[in-house]
């Protein structure tokens, strides 16, 4: 029986909160359990840094791709058809990236030829003006932006795009902005006459109002999830099915849960776009494909084939010896080190003791449980919160992941008996699957190597996260994750691991309510140059790493396959997802 | 009916019907001679396994040609059946010659209406319309005394009682009238009353059309009813042969004696023990040596120098009359003397 | 024979209604909550609550199915997703559509690929197992039963992979596997799911090979066999007409049971050769916890399979009066 790649990530990590569904794009198969280790290890990690571009860098046209052909069509083969196409519901990066050539918002992510990523303005003319410290940002629309009927965006469209995120059925959407807009607590969404006072428009300008002071505003609006909506053409519910079309492509054909077509939107004007090329005329996309027979039909490289990549399907954990060691094969996979950091919060309001936490990071078997996922394939071990493609990453390695990654068991008792806690009880929550249940063994297997007493339970697959996310929820360790939804260090830090995120359904799973901590967060959260919030980021990570409230376990690695007839296939960092807007077909 | 009815319509010689199974050669029949004329009926008896129904798979060509080693002849009016072609024995079969099978419900078509099973017979051989073939079926029934058989003719086997379905058996046999009857214990599975209506019906049925009836059977009672002559099979053999007076009121062989033995008489006393013939049937992938009946038979040690264990006793025919046994004819008639003296008294 | 039926027909329908009432209970209360599944970052319970709420999972689980079952007379109105006309079998919020209407659209593949199999296994197996039958002991016999011990000894998720790594991705014969609608293309229609057929009918082909060979050696020596060839009847004439008609009842009756197989089976089948029907719709919607979709699956496929059966016992009541009659 195999699992769907959806659920693999619930069971891997991340669930209830949704994160890793929401922003992970896909997720590697796990493998089986047997040792890769003759597979190389492959890492495309590179540190990012996503600078605000400036207004040149916002005009249209996006520069042309060294080589690119206009024309052809480029199709795909994923598992599973989209959930949600309405961006207002759309939390998951696979919707994010499928959407990008025929949605666009008020910011966006310009991706050059490097790889590198700018946050830009999309429809907006710059990315975005800020005033009194982050609490008012406003917005100017280019000129000449057409809905696919030909209609100009209006600044109705606008407003009436942030104002349905309120309505009652807006339920799997970010809710950012939902809760940081003036009055967002009390409005109900437009459909009932009223708007929200908190959005002005002025002429071509919006501005939003917002109640703290948020420096990062304009990478917030440019999760999908804020692309805007045709107010004439809401279906509400059902836009779902069909959004209407502002990008280059609009969608010609949809057949739920097998295909979706799209073809060029004669409308659209390059001029008003500096994201997207559009080089293709047609995408189709395929679905109801397991990622075995995708990565077979990658390896045959046949007829249409050739022209195909995968948005969600990565290479078949069956498959990845045999493609990432064929030279010839490697050539057409794009590895990516994941945004997602999966770690085991430790629960701080139960096992209260720094050492013994400290204890914990030093015993931790990353080795064995990288082995037992599938081997450096599809993951790189973990000593820091950030992922190394999220900006603000800073390398550090406090508990000996590098030197010892089969865990440093000496070391460990050691600070167990320096705290007087040798023998000290640990209960680890874990999720029903094979490998969980591996996993959880030889946790057990190196913490009671080092000193503890170990208790393991499981717990059922669907409700794992709503348990682990109570506040008395009697468990000392389970398995998270986290992936932010914009590249920065608030992304991650503030919704984990601040004080003011404890509570029930809160993703502070640690409940870590450490005051230098939370006031670091604060003041960081204000910065408005990114070079210097980065930094201070960086230094949170390790901050918080000194408090060991967590243990940090691996960055995943993606490895999506492509067919050979397939130009520049590159990373979109922003969107963490392939830049479908800059594809190619080679003639 | 003149003399050239009394010529040999049926003429069985020397015929041998060998199997090859995994553990060896089945001698199912062995060495059998035979003769009968038209509007007579040749009983043949004997236990299971003597060989008695073989014969007649046989004489239809039913048996399953690739694992049967046949030998002899089998003359139908002259013209040798184990030499013709299948074609040849399709045109036969049901027409000129027809059987009667003993369990009726096995060996009517679940799946096809008595009807039908009746006409297809008649339309094959005389290639008449269906609507013919129904009509004769419906007259076939009737003659077997079927009651309202235009109704009953489109039943299906299961449908009938069991007398009701030998009878439609019967009038399928009987559709084409044909020359040669078999009939291979028709009535064993019937009641009395239902076994005399149907030994009557055939009794009727060849006086009116002279066909030649071979009746086999394992029970003498049914013999003295319907046979002219008779025929007594053991181990694949003939071991007597005769009238049916002569074999039943003489018996020559000492298996005929024994068969004798173990029916009730209805002319004695009733309190008589019946004597079954000790032992049993003869393995015919291993027969015994000599005279295959010797190890049941209890007149062994009569013969001098053992020679029924060692030879092969040859039937010794005088007018048609004789048996296979090693004992002279003096002592035969002394020894059945006494048995018989035994039973009658 | 109407009798039969109307008595077979209605114990369908009271069967349908057990397992619809059980599949409801079990989806429905099994520890499984859709709604946390869809509830994004930082889900409040008063989200949760909503969600709920817009699931149609909020009430209690006999007034769900009683809304349910009425769904299927009367239609149903789901706010701002609009009505679905009856008979409905629910709505997939997942799939943001009417749950028949979906299922309707996957199902021709499905059939496609069942029953177009079936017929190339039905003559193969058959006329395979004929022909043994009819050469009992002699060699092609022989072959033809370890040919059939070994091709039904294969499965379909070793057998398909290979089939598509030898003959579409090695030796270019065939094209991957693809739907076209029958009514569409008839052409493009059977060359799409030519290899599943092949490959489907390789392992059941095998079956039937075995089972048409047992059923006939057994037949042929069937009394009645006999005496329609006392009666002179042509060989041909006794094999067909005698000898298959007693054999084709048991076939028809594990034809029947293997459909069912077949289109349970189709979950397999369909990832194998990556086509969307009602197999990968099912497993998706467990995939997806989507269940109205699960549950109008479960119910149609069970209403398929019940609906085969009483085919089969029609086709064998037509076969043999012994049970239409009795």
């Amino acid at each position: 029986m195999s699992f769907s790649r959806r659920n693999f990530l619930i069971a891997t990590g991340v669930a209830a909160a949704g994160t890793t569904v929401l922003s992970a794009c896909g997720g590697s198969g796990g493998g089986g359990g047997s040792s890769k280790d003759n597979v190389p290890s492959v890492s495309g990690a590179k540190t990012m840094n996503i600078p605000v571009g400036s207004k040149s860098d916002s005009t249209g046209p996006a520069p042309e791709v060294p080589g690119a052909v206009k024309g052809g069509t480029i199709y795909s083969l994923d598992q599973f058809d989209m959930d949600h196409l309405d961006p207002a519901q759309i939390y998951v990066s696979t919707e994010g990236a499928i959407t990008r050539p025929i949605l666009r918002g008020l910011t966006g992510y310009k991706i050059d030829n490097k790889g590198g990523a700018t946050l830009v303005g999309d429809v907006a003319t710059d990315a975005g003006t800020m005033k009194d410290g982050g609490k008012t940002w406003s917005f100017t629309i280019k000129d000449g932006i057409k809905w696919e009927d030909g209609s100009e965006l209006s600044m109705d469209d606008v407003r009436h795009t942030f104002e349905r995120l309120f309505a009652s059925w807006v339920t799997e959407g970010p809710r950012y902005v939902q809760q940081w807009m003036v009055g967002g607590d009390k409005y109900k969404g437009p459909y009932e006459g009223k708007s929200l006072d908190s959005i002005e428009i002025d002429g071509k300008t919006i501005t939003f109002r917002l109640t703290e002071a948020r420096a990062d505003f304009n990478y917030t609006l440019a999760m999908p999830g804020y692309n805007l909506v045709s107010k004439k053409k809401d279906t509400k519910q059902k836009y779902d099915k069909r959004p209407f079309a502002l990008g280059p492509y609009k969608i010609s054909d949809r057949q739920i849960g097998k295909s979706l077509t799209y073809v060029r939107n004669e409308h659209w004007d390059p001029k008003t776009d500096s994201i997207r090329n559009a080089y293709p005329d047609k995408f189709v996309f395929q679905f109801g494909f397991e990622s075995v027979a995708s990565t077979d039909r990658y390896i045959a490289d046949r007829g249409n084939d050739q022209y195909t990549m995968s948005i969600f399907n990565e290479v078949a954990p069956e498959r990845t010896a045999q493609v990432l060691t064929n030279a010839k094969l490697k050539k057409r996979v794009l590895t990516q080190v994941d945004t997602v950091t999966y770690y085991w919060p430790i629960n701080t309001t139960r096992i209260k003791d720094v050492k013994v936490r400290q204890a914990i990071n030093w015993a931790w078997p990353h080795q064995q449980l990288q082995t037992i996922r599938g081997g450096k394939a599809t993951s790189e071990l973990a000593s820091t919160i950030l992922s190394p493609v999220t900006p603000g990453y800073q390398h550090f390695d406090l508990y000996g992941v590098e030197k010892k990654p089969g865990g440093d068991p000496a070391k460990a008792k050691a600070l167990l008996k320096e705290a007087g806690k040798v023998g000290q009880k640990v209960v680890i929550a874990y999720q029903q699957s094979d490998n969980a249940v591996k996993q959880a063994v030889a946790i057990k297997n190196a913490l009671e190597a080092a000193g503890f007493k170990v208790v393991n339970k499981q717990v059922d697959k669907s409700t794992f996260y709503t348990q682990i996310g109570k506040i008395d929820n009697g468990y000392d360790l389970f398995a998270a994750g986290w992936s932010p939804d914009w590249p920065n260090g608030y992304s991650v830090f503030y919704p984990c691991w601040s004080g003011k995120n404890i509570g029930d359904g809160r993703s502070n799973y640690a409940q870590l309510n450490d005051p230098s901590v939370n006031k670091a967060i604060d003041q960081a959260s204000t910065i408005a140059d990114t070079d210097q919030a980065n930094k201070a980021w960086g230094a949170i990570d390790r901050q918080i790493m000194e408090l060991a409230p967590v243990v940090p376990d691996y960055h995943s690695i993606r490895n999506w396959m492509y067919g050979s007839k397939v130009g520049n296939v590159i990373y979109d960092a922003g969107n963490t997802c392939v830049a479908l807007c800059k594809l190619y077909a080679k003639k | 009916m003149t003399s050239t009815d009394q010529q040999t319509f049926l003429s069985v010689r020397d015929l041998k019907v060998h199997f090859s199974t995994e553990d060896g050669v089945v001698k199912a029949v062995d060495g059998l001679s035979f003769d009968l004329a038209k509007g007579k009926t040749l009983g043949i008896v004997g236990e299971s396994g003597s060989g008695k129904s073989v014969t007649n798979l046989t004489i239809l060509g039913l048996h399953d040609r690739d694992r049967t080693a046949i030998d002899g002849e089998i003359l139908l009016d002259g013209k040798d059946l184990l030499t013709s072609t299948e074609r040849e024995l399709e045109r036969l079969r049901g027409n000129k010659m027809s059987m009667i099978f003993q369990d009726a419900l096995a060996s009517l078509s679940p799946y096809h209406t008595i009807g039908t099973q009746i006409g297809e017979t008649y339309r094959k051989h005389t290639g008449a319309s269906k609507k013919e073939a129904r009509a004769r079926a419906i007259e076939m029934l009737r003659r077997v005394g079927i009651p309202q058989p235009d109704m009953r003719v489109d039943d299906y086997p299961h449908q009938f009682s069991g007398g009701m379905r030998q009878r439609a058996m019967i009038a399928m046999a009987l559709v084409c009238d044909p020359e040669l009857l078999i009939a291979d214990e028709p009535t064993t599975a019937l009641d009395v009353t239902v076994q005399a209506q149907i030994m009557d019906l055939l009794k009727d049925l060849q006086q009116e059309f002279g066909t030649a009836i071979i009746f086999i059977t394992h029970d003498l009672g049914v013999i003295a009813d319907i046979a002219d002559d008779v025929l007594v099979m053991y181990g694949g053999r003939c071991v007597e042969r005769g009238t049916k007076e002569e074999v039943l009121r003489t018996p020559q062989h000492p298996y005929t004696l024994g068969l004798l033995s173990s029916m009730p008489s209805l002319e004695g006393p009733v309190d008589v023990p019946l004597n079954p013939i000790p032992g049993s049937p003869p393995s015919l992938l291993n027969p015994p040596s000599g005279c295959r009946f010797h190890p049941r038979c209890t007149f062994t040690e009569k013969v001098a120098g053992g020679l029924c264990s060692t030879e092969q006793p040859l039937l010794d025919l005088i007018d048609g009359r004789g048996s296979a046994c090693h004992l002279s004819l003096e002592q035969r008639a002394e020894f059945f003397a006494d048995v018989a003296a035994s039973r009658h008294n | 024979m109407p009798r039969f039926l109307v008595r077979r027909v209605l114990g369908a329908l009271v069967i349908l209604l057990i397992i619809s009432a059980v599949t409801f209970w079990l989806f429905y209360a099994v520890p499984r909550d859709p709604a946390t599944m869809s509830c994004g970052k930082n889900c409040t319970p008063d989200m949760l609550a909503k969600i709920r709420h817009n699931l149609g999972i909020d009430h209690p689980i006999p007034v769900q199915y009683w809304d349910w079952l009425k769904g299927i007379f009367v239609g149903r109105d789901y706010s701002g997703f609009g009505h679905c006309n009856a008979p409905c079998l629910g709505y997939s919020f997942a799939n943001n559509q009417p749950v028949l209407g979906t299922i309707l659209d996957r199902l021709p593949l499905t059939l496609s690929l069942a029953f177009g199999s079936a017929v190339v296994f039905l003559i193969f197996g058959i006329g395979t197992g004929m022909m043994a039958a009819v050469k009992q002991g002699k060699w092609q016999d022989k072959v033809a039963s370890s040919a059939s011990l070994v091709a039904s000894s294969m499965q379909i998720y070793f057998v398909g992979y290979l089939a598509m790594y030898l003959l579409v991705a090695k030796l270019n014969i065939l094209d991957n596997p693809s739907y076209t609608p029958l009514t569409e293309n008839p052409v493009s229609w059977a060359s799409g799911l030519l290899l599943p057929w092949l490959v489907l009918s390789l392992i059941w082909t095998a079956n039937y090979t075995r089972m048409t060979r047992s059923q006939l050696v057994e037949t042929l020596s069937e009394d009645y066999v006999r005496t329609a060839r006392a009666k002179g009847l042509s060989s041909r004439n006794v094999f067909f007409r005698f000898a298959w008609r007693g054999a084709m009842g048991p076939i028809v009756t594990i034809f029947g049971i293997d459909l069912a197989t077949l289109i349970g089976g189709a979950i397999i089948t369909e990832s194998v050769f990556s086509l969307q029907g009602v197999g990968r719709l099912a497993l998706s919607s467990v995939n997806r916890s989507d269940l109205p979709m699960l549950l109008g699956v479960t119910v149609l496929s069970a209403g398929a399979i019940v609906f085969f059966n009483i085919i089969v016992d029609a086709v064998y009541a037509l076969i043999d009066p012994r049970i239409r009659l009795s």
